[in-house]
Protein backbone atom coordinates (compact mmCIF):
# COMPACT_ATOMS: atom_id res chain seq x y z
CA UNK A 1 0.00 0.00 0.00
CA UNK A 2 1.12 3.49 -0.79
CA UNK A 3 1.71 6.20 1.86
CA UNK A 4 -1.70 7.50 2.75
CA UNK A 5 -1.34 11.05 2.97
CA UNK A 6 -4.39 12.48 4.13
CA UNK A 7 -5.89 13.32 7.88
CA UNK A 8 -7.05 9.63 9.43
CA UNK A 9 -9.52 9.04 12.12
CA UNK A 10 -8.67 9.62 15.42
CA UNK A 11 -10.85 7.96 17.84
CA UNK A 12 -12.23 8.81 21.24
CA UNK A 13 -13.93 6.86 24.15
CA UNK A 14 -17.31 8.21 22.21
CA UNK A 15 -16.21 6.96 18.74
CA UNK A 16 -13.90 3.79 18.66
CA UNK A 17 -16.52 1.64 18.41
CA UNK A 18 -17.94 3.23 15.32
CA UNK A 19 -13.90 2.69 13.74
CA UNK A 20 -13.65 -0.73 15.32
CA UNK A 21 -16.74 -1.74 12.84
CA UNK A 22 -15.78 0.12 10.03
CA UNK A 23 -12.18 -2.12 9.77
CA UNK A 24 -14.49 -5.01 10.42
CA UNK A 25 -16.79 -3.60 7.36
CA UNK A 26 -19.59 -2.88 9.89
CA UNK A 27 -21.14 0.12 9.84
CA UNK A 28 -22.59 0.12 13.74
CA UNK A 29 -24.50 3.30 15.35
CA UNK A 30 -25.48 3.67 19.13
CA UNK A 31 -29.69 2.99 19.42
CA UNK A 32 -31.57 4.34 22.41
CA UNK A 33 -33.15 1.16 24.41
CA UNK A 34 -35.76 3.35 25.85
CA UNK A 35 -36.41 5.93 22.96
CA UNK A 36 -35.42 3.78 20.12
CA UNK A 37 -33.76 6.80 18.43
CA UNK A 38 -30.47 5.72 16.57
CA UNK A 39 -28.37 8.29 16.83
CA UNK A 40 -25.09 10.28 14.89
CA UNK A 41 -22.47 11.56 16.26
CA UNK A 42 -22.37 9.31 18.81
CA UNK A 43 -22.89 10.64 22.02
CA UNK A 44 -23.04 9.52 25.83
CA UNK A 45 -26.69 10.12 26.78
CA UNK A 46 -29.69 10.28 23.73
CA UNK A 47 -29.67 13.66 23.52
CA UNK A 48 -33.91 13.08 22.77
CA UNK A 49 -34.60 11.36 26.01
CA UNK A 50 -30.81 11.64 27.90
CA UNK A 51 -31.01 7.59 28.52
CA UNK A 52 -27.55 6.31 28.63
CA UNK A 53 -29.30 2.68 28.22
CA UNK A 54 -27.75 2.23 24.44
CA UNK A 55 -27.35 -1.30 22.34
CA UNK A 56 -25.26 -1.00 18.87
CA UNK A 57 -26.74 -1.67 15.60
CA UNK A 58 -25.45 -2.46 12.12
CA UNK A 59 -26.93 0.37 9.46
CA UNK A 60 -27.90 -1.39 6.35
CA UNK A 61 -25.42 1.24 4.37
CA UNK A 62 -28.47 2.08 1.62
CA UNK A 63 -29.50 5.98 1.82
CA UNK A 64 -29.67 9.34 -0.44
CA UNK A 65 -27.79 12.01 -0.92
CA UNK A 66 -29.09 14.59 1.39
CA UNK A 67 -26.66 17.35 0.02
CA UNK A 68 -23.22 17.37 -1.20
CA UNK A 69 -20.28 20.02 -2.19
CA UNK A 70 -18.00 19.75 -5.27
CA UNK A 71 -14.56 20.63 -4.43
CA UNK A 72 -12.50 22.52 -7.04
CA UNK A 73 -9.76 23.99 -4.61
CA UNK A 74 -7.91 21.28 -2.06
CA UNK A 75 -7.30 22.35 1.26
CA UNK A 76 -5.24 19.69 2.13
CA UNK A 77 -2.24 18.21 0.30
CA UNK A 78 -4.03 15.07 0.50
CA UNK A 79 -7.15 15.98 -1.54
CA UNK A 80 -5.13 17.58 -4.46
CA UNK A 81 -5.01 14.53 -7.32
CA UNK A 82 -8.71 13.85 -6.38
CA UNK A 83 -10.05 17.17 -7.16
CA UNK A 84 -13.05 17.43 -8.07
CA UNK A 85 -14.09 15.19 -5.79
CA UNK A 86 -17.26 15.18 -4.10
CA UNK A 87 -18.34 15.29 0.14
CA UNK A 88 -22.31 14.16 0.84
CA UNK A 89 -23.99 14.38 3.46
CA UNK A 90 -26.13 10.57 3.15
CA UNK A 91 -29.85 10.60 4.86
CA UNK A 92 -29.10 6.59 5.83
CA UNK A 93 -32.14 4.75 6.00
CA UNK A 94 -32.11 3.98 10.02
CA UNK A 95 -32.75 7.96 9.99
CA UNK A 96 -29.31 9.33 10.94
CA UNK A 97 -27.01 11.41 8.64
CA UNK A 98 -23.39 10.67 7.90
CA UNK A 99 -20.86 12.76 6.07
CA UNK A 100 -18.69 10.84 4.05
CA UNK A 101 -17.87 11.42 -0.51
CA UNK A 102 -19.47 9.74 -2.71
CA UNK A 103 -17.21 7.05 -5.37
CA UNK A 104 -17.90 5.74 -8.64
CA UNK A 105 -20.05 8.91 -10.03
CA UNK A 106 -19.14 11.80 -11.82
CA UNK A 107 -19.74 15.13 -9.74
CA UNK A 108 -21.82 16.56 -12.19
CA UNK A 109 -24.32 13.10 -11.81
CA UNK A 110 -24.60 13.39 -8.49
CA UNK A 111 -28.24 15.06 -6.97
CA UNK A 112 -29.79 15.25 -3.83
CA UNK A 113 -32.11 12.47 -2.77
CA UNK A 114 -29.91 10.29 -4.95
CA UNK A 115 -30.26 6.73 -3.77
CA UNK A 116 -26.97 5.51 -2.61
CA UNK A 117 -25.08 2.53 -1.11
CA UNK A 118 -22.12 1.98 1.03
CA UNK A 119 -18.68 1.30 -0.46
CA UNK A 120 -15.57 0.60 1.99
CA UNK A 121 -12.11 2.05 1.70
CA UNK A 122 -9.80 0.25 3.51
CA UNK A 123 -6.85 3.30 3.34
CA UNK A 124 -4.52 1.95 5.98
CA UNK A 125 -3.80 -1.32 8.01
CA UNK A 126 -5.83 0.44 10.51
CA UNK A 127 -8.40 1.89 9.27
CA UNK A 128 -11.52 1.38 6.43
CA UNK A 129 -13.57 3.98 5.54
CA UNK A 130 -17.65 4.05 4.41
CA UNK A 131 -18.31 5.76 1.68
CA UNK A 132 -21.04 5.86 -0.75
CA UNK A 133 -21.91 5.23 -4.30
CA UNK A 134 -24.82 5.11 -6.54
CA UNK A 135 -27.30 2.44 -6.47
CA UNK A 136 -26.98 0.79 -9.45
CA UNK A 137 -30.50 -0.36 -10.86
CA UNK A 138 -30.72 -3.27 -12.66
CA UNK A 139 -33.89 -3.83 -14.92
CA UNK B 1 -40.40 9.54 12.52
CA UNK B 2 -40.18 12.90 14.24
CA UNK B 3 -37.31 15.16 12.77
CA UNK B 4 -34.77 14.38 15.11
CA UNK B 5 -31.51 16.58 12.72
CA UNK B 6 -32.20 19.80 14.73
CA UNK B 7 -33.70 20.91 17.77
CA UNK B 8 -36.37 19.01 19.37
CA UNK B 9 -39.88 19.79 19.68
CA UNK B 10 -41.27 21.52 22.54
CA UNK B 11 -38.26 23.10 23.68
CA UNK B 12 -38.08 26.42 26.13
CA UNK B 13 -37.30 28.29 22.71
CA UNK B 14 -40.39 27.12 21.55
CA UNK B 15 -42.45 27.58 24.32
CA UNK B 16 -44.73 31.12 24.26
CA UNK B 17 -43.85 34.12 25.86
CA UNK B 18 -46.37 35.38 29.19
CA UNK B 19 -47.42 38.23 29.03
CA UNK B 20 -44.32 39.72 32.15
CA UNK B 21 -42.06 37.86 29.92
CA UNK B 22 -43.05 40.07 27.19
CA UNK B 23 -43.18 43.34 29.09
CA UNK B 24 -39.54 42.33 30.58
CA UNK B 25 -38.06 41.92 27.05
CA UNK B 26 -39.93 45.62 25.61
CA UNK B 27 -38.70 47.62 28.41
CA UNK B 28 -35.35 47.34 26.78
CA UNK B 29 -36.45 48.90 24.32
CA UNK B 30 -34.11 52.07 22.97
CA UNK B 31 -32.69 52.06 26.42
CA UNK B 32 -29.30 51.35 25.30
CA UNK B 33 -27.00 52.87 22.63
CA UNK B 34 -24.26 52.57 20.31
CA UNK B 35 -21.97 55.26 20.99
CA UNK B 36 -18.98 54.69 19.21
CA UNK B 37 -17.16 53.15 16.86
CA UNK B 38 -13.32 52.27 15.95
CA UNK B 39 -11.84 51.64 12.63
CA UNK B 40 -8.05 50.19 11.80
CA UNK B 41 -6.40 49.94 8.55
CA UNK B 42 -8.56 47.41 6.83
CA UNK B 43 -7.28 44.56 4.20
CA UNK B 44 -3.95 43.27 3.13
CA UNK B 45 -1.81 45.25 6.03
CA UNK B 46 1.53 43.70 6.85
CA UNK B 47 3.39 43.88 9.99
CA UNK B 48 1.03 43.85 12.60
CA UNK B 49 -0.19 41.90 14.86
CA UNK B 50 -4.10 40.37 15.78
CA UNK B 51 -3.40 42.28 19.49
CA UNK B 52 -2.71 45.41 17.48
CA UNK B 53 -5.72 45.59 15.54
CA UNK B 54 -7.94 44.78 18.96
CA UNK B 55 -5.20 47.90 20.72
CA UNK B 56 -6.26 50.26 18.27
CA UNK B 57 -9.68 49.27 17.46
CA UNK B 58 -10.85 49.89 20.70
CA UNK B 59 -9.09 53.46 21.78
CA UNK B 60 -10.98 54.58 18.29
CA UNK B 61 -14.18 53.23 19.43
CA UNK B 62 -13.67 55.28 22.96
CA UNK B 63 -11.83 58.39 21.38
CA UNK B 64 -14.81 58.47 18.66
CA UNK B 65 -17.43 58.17 21.30
CA UNK B 66 -15.69 60.73 23.41
CA UNK B 67 -15.15 58.63 26.22
CA UNK B 68 -11.54 58.00 28.33
CA UNK B 69 -9.57 54.53 28.63
CA UNK B 70 -10.91 55.11 32.29
CA UNK B 71 -14.82 55.24 32.01
CA UNK B 72 -14.71 51.39 30.40
CA UNK B 73 -15.99 49.05 32.84
CA UNK B 74 -17.09 45.99 30.24
CA UNK B 75 -15.08 44.47 27.34
CA UNK B 76 -16.13 41.74 24.80
CA UNK B 77 -14.47 40.20 22.65
CA UNK B 78 -15.69 38.08 19.50
CA UNK B 79 -13.67 34.25 18.88
CA UNK B 80 -10.52 34.70 17.72
CA UNK B 81 -8.77 32.07 15.20
CA UNK B 82 -5.75 30.30 15.55
CA UNK B 83 -3.31 32.45 16.45
CA UNK B 84 -0.67 33.52 13.48
CA UNK B 85 3.49 33.36 13.28
CA UNK B 86 3.77 32.25 17.06
CA UNK B 87 1.44 35.57 18.54
CA UNK B 88 -0.39 34.47 21.96
CA UNK B 89 -4.19 33.67 21.51
CA UNK B 90 -6.28 36.46 21.97
CA UNK B 91 -7.61 36.30 25.33
CA UNK B 92 -9.70 39.06 26.94
CA UNK B 93 -7.25 38.94 29.86
CA UNK B 94 -4.48 40.13 27.21
CA UNK B 95 -6.78 42.97 25.17
CA UNK B 96 -7.73 44.54 28.84
CA UNK B 97 -3.70 44.73 29.72
CA UNK B 98 -2.41 45.98 26.40
CA UNK B 99 -5.38 48.74 26.82
CA UNK B 100 -4.99 49.58 30.12
CA UNK B 101 -8.29 48.86 31.88
CA UNK B 102 -9.71 46.29 34.54
CA UNK B 103 -13.14 45.66 33.47
CA UNK B 104 -15.81 44.84 36.08
CA UNK B 105 -17.22 42.30 33.51
CA UNK B 106 -15.12 40.18 30.91
CA UNK B 107 -15.60 37.56 28.39
CA UNK B 108 -15.11 35.91 24.95
CA UNK B 109 -17.43 33.45 23.04
CA UNK B 110 -15.55 30.19 22.31
CA UNK B 111 -16.15 29.57 18.73
CA UNK B 112 -19.26 31.25 16.74
CA UNK B 113 -21.96 31.77 19.38
CA UNK B 114 -23.32 35.10 18.45
CA UNK B 115 -24.36 36.72 21.69
CA UNK B 116 -21.68 39.39 22.52
CA UNK B 117 -24.65 42.65 22.19
CA UNK B 118 -26.93 40.96 24.24
CA UNK B 119 -24.56 39.95 26.76
CA UNK B 120 -23.23 43.77 27.41
CA UNK B 121 -27.26 44.81 27.21
CA UNK B 122 -27.65 42.46 30.40
CA UNK B 123 -24.05 43.58 32.56
CA UNK B 124 -25.67 47.07 31.32
CA UNK B 125 -29.54 46.18 32.79
CA UNK B 126 -27.90 44.74 36.05
CA UNK B 127 -26.13 47.99 36.99
CA UNK B 128 -22.27 46.10 36.59
CA UNK B 129 -21.12 48.21 33.73
CA UNK B 130 -21.86 51.72 32.02
CA UNK B 131 -19.93 51.47 28.88
CA UNK B 132 -18.83 48.06 27.50
CA UNK B 133 -16.56 47.63 24.59
CA UNK B 134 -17.02 45.18 22.11
CA UNK B 135 -14.04 43.67 19.64
CA UNK B 136 -12.38 41.84 16.84
CA UNK B 137 -9.69 41.81 15.35
CA UNK B 138 -7.17 39.18 13.28
CA UNK B 139 -4.26 39.42 10.89
CA UNK B 140 -4.45 36.26 8.97
CA UNK B 141 -2.27 37.31 6.03
CA UNK B 142 0.46 37.47 8.31
CA UNK B 143 0.47 33.48 7.85
CA UNK B 144 0.11 32.10 3.98
CA UNK B 145 0.24 28.76 5.51
CA UNK B 146 -2.92 29.25 7.44
CA UNK B 147 -5.35 28.18 4.63
CA UNK B 148 -3.50 25.13 5.03
CA UNK B 149 -4.07 24.41 8.63
CA UNK B 150 -7.75 24.47 8.69
CA UNK B 151 -7.56 20.51 8.82
CA UNK B 152 -9.05 20.08 12.76
CA UNK B 153 -9.06 16.32 13.36
CA UNK B 154 -12.82 16.45 12.76
CA UNK B 155 -14.31 12.90 11.30
CA UNK B 156 -15.72 15.03 8.25
CA UNK B 157 -11.81 15.88 7.59
CA UNK B 158 -11.53 12.42 6.97
CA UNK B 159 -13.29 12.75 3.95
CA UNK B 160 -12.27 15.79 2.93
CA UNK B 161 -14.66 18.27 4.12
CA UNK B 162 -13.10 21.62 5.13
CA UNK B 163 -13.79 24.91 6.14
CA UNK B 164 -16.42 27.17 5.87
CA UNK B 165 -17.30 27.48 2.20
CA UNK B 166 -17.66 23.59 2.03
CA UNK B 167 -20.55 23.39 4.35
CA UNK B 168 -22.10 26.77 3.46
CA UNK B 169 -22.28 24.98 0.17
CA UNK B 170 -24.22 22.21 1.35
CA UNK B 171 -26.66 24.04 2.55
CA UNK B 172 -27.02 26.06 -0.03
CA UNK B 173 -27.10 22.80 -2.09
CA UNK B 174 -29.62 21.47 -0.49
CA UNK B 175 -31.62 24.87 -0.16
CA UNK B 176 -31.30 24.30 -4.23
CA UNK B 177 -32.98 21.07 -3.90
CA UNK B 178 -35.98 22.81 -1.71
CA UNK B 179 -36.56 25.80 -3.13
CA UNK B 180 -36.05 28.01 -6.19
CA UNK B 181 -32.52 29.46 -5.73
CA UNK B 182 -28.81 29.32 -7.05
CA UNK B 183 -26.48 31.19 -8.98
CA UNK B 184 -29.25 32.91 -10.43
CA UNK B 185 -30.75 34.40 -7.06
CA UNK B 186 -26.95 35.00 -5.70
CA UNK B 187 -25.07 37.02 -8.46
CA UNK B 188 -27.94 39.85 -7.28
CA UNK B 189 -26.38 39.84 -3.70
CA UNK B 190 -22.92 39.42 -5.57
CA UNK B 191 -22.98 42.03 -7.39
CA UNK B 192 -25.47 44.35 -5.44
CA UNK B 193 -23.14 44.63 -2.56
CA UNK B 194 -20.18 45.17 -4.67
CA UNK B 195 -22.05 48.44 -5.54
CA UNK B 196 -21.97 49.93 -2.27
CA UNK B 197 -18.26 48.36 -1.76
CA UNK B 198 -16.85 51.18 -4.51
CA UNK B 199 -18.89 53.86 -2.77
CA UNK B 200 -16.68 53.02 0.07
CA UNK B 201 -12.85 54.02 0.18
CA UNK B 202 -12.09 51.62 3.42
CA UNK B 203 -13.49 48.66 1.20
CA UNK B 204 -11.09 45.86 0.36
CA UNK B 205 -13.37 45.71 -2.87
CA UNK B 206 -13.86 49.51 -3.21
CA UNK B 207 -12.07 49.74 -6.76
CA UNK B 208 -13.15 46.41 -8.01
CA UNK B 209 -16.08 46.46 -10.05
CA UNK B 210 -18.46 43.08 -10.55
CA UNK B 211 -20.83 42.64 -12.71
CA UNK B 212 -23.56 39.83 -13.70
CA UNK B 213 -20.65 38.18 -16.08
CA UNK B 214 -18.06 38.47 -14.01
CA UNK B 215 -19.64 36.67 -11.10
CA UNK B 216 -20.51 33.67 -14.02
CA UNK B 217 -17.08 33.44 -14.85
CA UNK B 218 -15.65 33.56 -11.29
CA UNK B 219 -13.62 30.91 -10.14
CA UNK B 220 -15.09 27.63 -8.94
CA UNK B 221 -14.25 27.17 -5.21
CA UNK B 222 -16.71 24.57 -3.67
CA UNK B 223 -19.46 24.20 -5.85
CA UNK B 224 -22.56 25.22 -6.01
CA UNK B 225 -19.87 28.43 -4.77
CA UNK B 226 -17.45 30.20 -6.88
CA UNK B 227 -14.91 32.73 -5.01
CA UNK B 228 -17.58 35.74 -5.69
CA UNK B 229 -19.91 34.11 -3.42
CA UNK B 230 -17.04 33.82 -0.46
CA UNK B 231 -16.59 36.93 2.08
CA UNK B 232 -13.25 38.60 2.15
CA UNK B 233 -10.20 37.50 4.51
CA UNK B 234 -9.20 40.58 6.72
CA UNK B 235 -6.53 42.30 8.73
CA UNK B 236 -7.69 44.70 10.50
CA UNK B 237 -10.12 45.20 13.72
CA UNK B 238 -13.47 46.97 14.63
CA UNK B 239 -15.13 47.82 18.01
CA UNK B 240 -17.94 49.84 19.47
CA UNK B 241 -19.03 51.25 22.53
CA UNK B 242 -22.68 50.53 24.46
CA UNK B 243 -24.18 52.42 26.89
CA UNK B 244 -27.22 53.65 28.05
CA UNK B 245 -29.40 55.48 26.08
CA UNK B 246 -29.82 58.56 28.45
CA UNK B 247 -25.91 58.70 29.05
CA UNK B 248 -25.52 58.87 24.82
CA UNK B 249 -27.62 61.91 24.65
CA UNK B 250 -24.50 63.93 26.95
CA UNK B 251 -22.03 62.11 24.33
CA UNK B 252 -20.97 63.81 20.94
CA UNK B 253 -22.79 61.57 17.77
CA UNK B 254 -26.54 61.49 17.46
CA UNK B 255 -27.88 58.71 19.57
CA UNK B 256 -28.43 55.51 17.60
CA UNK B 257 -30.24 53.20 20.34
CA UNK B 258 -31.16 49.80 20.09
CA UNK B 259 -35.02 49.15 19.92
CA UNK B 260 -34.72 45.33 19.63
CA UNK B 261 -32.56 42.52 20.09
CA UNK B 262 -32.97 38.62 19.22
CA UNK B 263 -31.11 35.52 19.30
CA UNK B 264 -31.99 31.62 18.63
CA UNK B 265 -29.67 29.41 18.16
CA UNK B 266 -30.74 25.84 16.57
CA UNK B 267 -26.87 24.55 16.99
CA UNK B 268 -26.82 21.35 14.83
CA UNK B 269 -23.38 21.11 12.95
CA UNK B 270 -23.71 20.72 8.77
CA UNK B 271 -23.69 16.43 9.50
CA UNK B 272 -27.42 16.62 10.97
CA UNK B 273 -28.52 19.62 10.36
CA UNK B 274 -32.19 19.88 8.52
CA UNK B 275 -32.69 23.82 8.94
CA UNK B 276 -29.74 24.21 6.02
CA UNK B 277 -32.96 25.41 3.99
CA UNK B 278 -34.69 27.21 6.62
CA UNK B 279 -35.79 28.41 9.15
CA UNK B 280 -32.55 28.68 10.55
CA UNK B 281 -32.22 30.26 13.92
CA UNK B 282 -33.31 34.02 11.87
CA UNK B 283 -36.82 33.57 12.34
CA UNK B 284 -37.13 33.05 15.66
CA UNK B 285 -34.48 35.50 16.43
CA UNK B 286 -35.81 38.37 13.86
CA UNK B 287 -38.96 37.45 15.75
CA UNK B 288 -37.96 38.65 18.85
CA UNK B 289 -36.31 41.43 17.92
CA UNK B 290 -39.24 42.77 16.18
CA UNK B 291 -41.79 42.10 18.92
CA UNK B 292 -38.93 43.77 21.56
CA UNK B 293 -38.91 46.83 19.10
CA UNK B 294 -42.76 47.12 18.61
CA UNK B 295 -42.44 47.42 14.96
CA UNK B 296 -42.93 45.15 11.68
CA UNK B 297 -40.48 44.40 8.48
CA UNK B 298 -42.46 47.60 6.67
CA UNK B 299 -40.60 49.98 9.07
CA UNK B 300 -37.12 48.73 8.24
CA UNK B 301 -35.18 51.28 6.24
CA UNK B 302 -32.35 49.35 5.30
CA UNK B 303 -30.67 45.81 6.67
CA UNK B 304 -26.96 45.21 7.34
CA UNK B 305 -27.01 41.49 7.14
CA UNK B 306 -24.45 38.61 8.32
CA UNK B 307 -22.89 37.99 4.98
CA UNK B 308 -20.19 34.87 5.00
CA UNK B 309 -21.32 33.69 1.64
CA UNK B 310 -23.97 35.19 -0.68
CA UNK B 311 -26.50 32.40 0.15
CA UNK B 312 -26.65 33.31 4.09
CA UNK B 313 -27.96 37.17 2.93
CA UNK B 314 -31.08 35.68 1.15
CA UNK B 315 -32.05 32.63 3.64
CA UNK B 316 -31.70 35.42 6.54
CA UNK B 317 -33.88 37.59 4.52
CA UNK B 318 -36.08 34.49 3.50
CA UNK B 319 -36.18 33.82 7.20
CA UNK B 320 -36.91 36.98 8.66
CA UNK B 321 -40.14 37.38 6.03
CA UNK B 322 -38.97 40.02 3.58
CA UNK B 323 -39.98 36.92 0.71
CA UNK B 324 -41.09 33.77 0.83
CA UNK B 325 -39.32 30.59 0.23
CA UNK B 326 -38.02 30.43 -3.07
CA UNK B 327 -38.87 33.95 -3.50
CA UNK B 328 -35.63 35.46 -3.38
CA UNK B 329 -34.80 36.14 -6.82
CA UNK B 330 -38.01 38.17 -8.00
CA UNK B 331 -37.64 39.74 -4.38
CA UNK B 332 -33.45 40.73 -5.31
CA UNK B 333 -34.02 41.35 -9.23
CA UNK B 334 -33.84 45.07 -10.79
CA UNK B 335 -30.90 46.15 -8.26
CA UNK B 336 -33.65 46.13 -4.77
CA UNK B 337 -30.48 45.98 -2.53
CA UNK B 338 -28.15 48.48 -4.38
CA UNK B 339 -27.41 51.56 -4.20
CA UNK B 340 -31.39 53.58 -5.34
CA UNK B 341 -32.91 50.00 -4.21
CA UNK B 342 -35.93 50.10 -2.46
CA UNK B 343 -34.25 47.75 0.94
CA UNK B 344 -30.66 48.51 0.65
CA UNK B 345 -28.78 45.40 2.47
CA UNK B 346 -24.76 45.45 3.57
CA UNK B 347 -24.10 49.14 2.34
CA UNK B 348 -20.56 49.14 3.45
CA UNK B 349 -19.76 46.19 1.11
CA UNK B 350 -20.35 44.38 3.61
CA UNK B 351 -17.99 40.86 4.98
CA UNK B 352 -18.67 39.97 1.25
CA UNK B 353 -17.01 43.16 -0.02
CA UNK B 354 -15.82 45.76 2.89
CA UNK B 355 -13.67 43.39 5.48
CA UNK B 356 -14.54 40.47 7.50
CA UNK B 357 -15.13 41.43 11.24
CA UNK B 358 -17.86 38.95 12.15
CA UNK B 359 -20.79 40.54 13.38
CA UNK B 360 -19.23 43.70 13.81
CA UNK B 361 -19.18 44.82 10.09
CA UNK B 362 -22.89 45.23 9.77
CA UNK B 363 -23.54 46.06 13.03
CA UNK B 364 -21.21 49.50 13.30
CA UNK B 365 -22.02 49.96 9.52
CA UNK B 366 -26.15 50.38 10.76
CA UNK B 367 -24.59 52.78 13.53
CA UNK B 368 -22.56 54.67 11.04
CA UNK B 369 -25.38 55.01 8.63
CA UNK B 370 -27.86 55.83 11.39
CA UNK B 371 -25.61 58.91 12.52
CA UNK B 372 -25.26 59.94 8.64
CA UNK B 373 -21.19 59.68 8.86
CA UNK B 374 -21.13 57.66 5.67
CA UNK B 375 -19.68 59.89 2.90
CA UNK B 376 -20.30 58.57 -0.79
CA UNK B 377 -22.60 55.80 0.48
CA UNK B 378 -24.55 57.58 2.96
CA UNK B 379 -27.94 56.63 3.12
CA UNK B 380 -30.64 59.11 2.11
CA UNK B 381 -30.96 61.60 -0.68
CA UNK B 382 -27.16 60.77 -1.69
CA UNK B 383 -27.72 57.23 -2.62
CA UNK B 384 -31.36 58.02 -3.82
CA UNK B 385 -32.57 55.67 -0.84
CA UNK B 386 -34.93 56.39 1.89
CA UNK B 387 -32.97 58.33 4.62
CA UNK B 388 -32.54 55.58 7.74
CA UNK B 389 -34.45 56.21 10.82
CA UNK B 390 -34.53 51.89 11.25
CA UNK B 391 -32.10 49.52 10.12
CA UNK B 392 -31.95 45.58 11.25
CA UNK B 393 -28.61 44.23 11.69
CA UNK B 394 -28.02 40.38 11.97
CA UNK B 395 -24.89 38.01 13.20
CA UNK B 396 -24.79 34.16 12.48
CA UNK B 397 -22.07 31.88 13.26
CA UNK B 398 -20.78 28.63 12.88
CA UNK B 399 -22.89 26.94 9.99
CA UNK B 400 -26.05 28.58 10.27
CA UNK B 401 -26.31 27.60 14.01
CA UNK B 402 -26.11 30.43 15.96
CA UNK B 403 -27.98 33.91 14.86
CA UNK B 404 -28.59 37.12 16.56
CA UNK B 405 -30.26 40.33 15.42
CA UNK B 406 -30.31 43.73 15.98
CA UNK B 407 -32.48 46.74 15.43
CA UNK B 408 -31.29 50.26 15.54
CA UNK B 409 -32.73 53.07 15.89
CA UNK B 410 -31.65 57.04 14.91
CA UNK B 411 -33.85 59.18 18.18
Amino acid sequence: MTTYNKPLPQPNADDEFFWRGCKKHKFLFQKCLDCGLIRWPPSFLCPQCWSGNTTIIEASGKGKVYTYAVYHLAYHEGFKSDLPYVTAIIELEEGPHFLSNITECNPGDVKCDMPVEIVWDDITAEFSLPKFKPVRVTT
Amino acid sequence: MPDFGTAFSGLASDRKLTKSEKEVQMSLKDKYAIVGVGYTPQGRVPGRTAMSFHVEAISNAVRDAGLKREDIDGLICYRHFDSVNGEADITPYLVAQQVGIAPRMMSQEANCARSQLISALGWLEAGLCNYVVISYAYNPNADPSLFARIADNLTSNVFGQFGATADYAMAARRAMHVFHTGPETWKHIAVGQRKWANLNPAAQMYEQKVTFDDYYKSRLIVEPFSLLDNCLITDGGRACVITSAERARDLRHPVVTIMGVGGHNPSSSIEKSTIMAGPTGARESGKTALRMAGITLDDIDACEIYDCFTYTVEITLQDYGFFQSGEGEDWLKGGTIEPGGRMPVNTSGGLLSEAYFMGLTPLTEGVMQLMGRCGDRQLGPRTHTKEPQIILCSDNGAILQTHATTILRRL
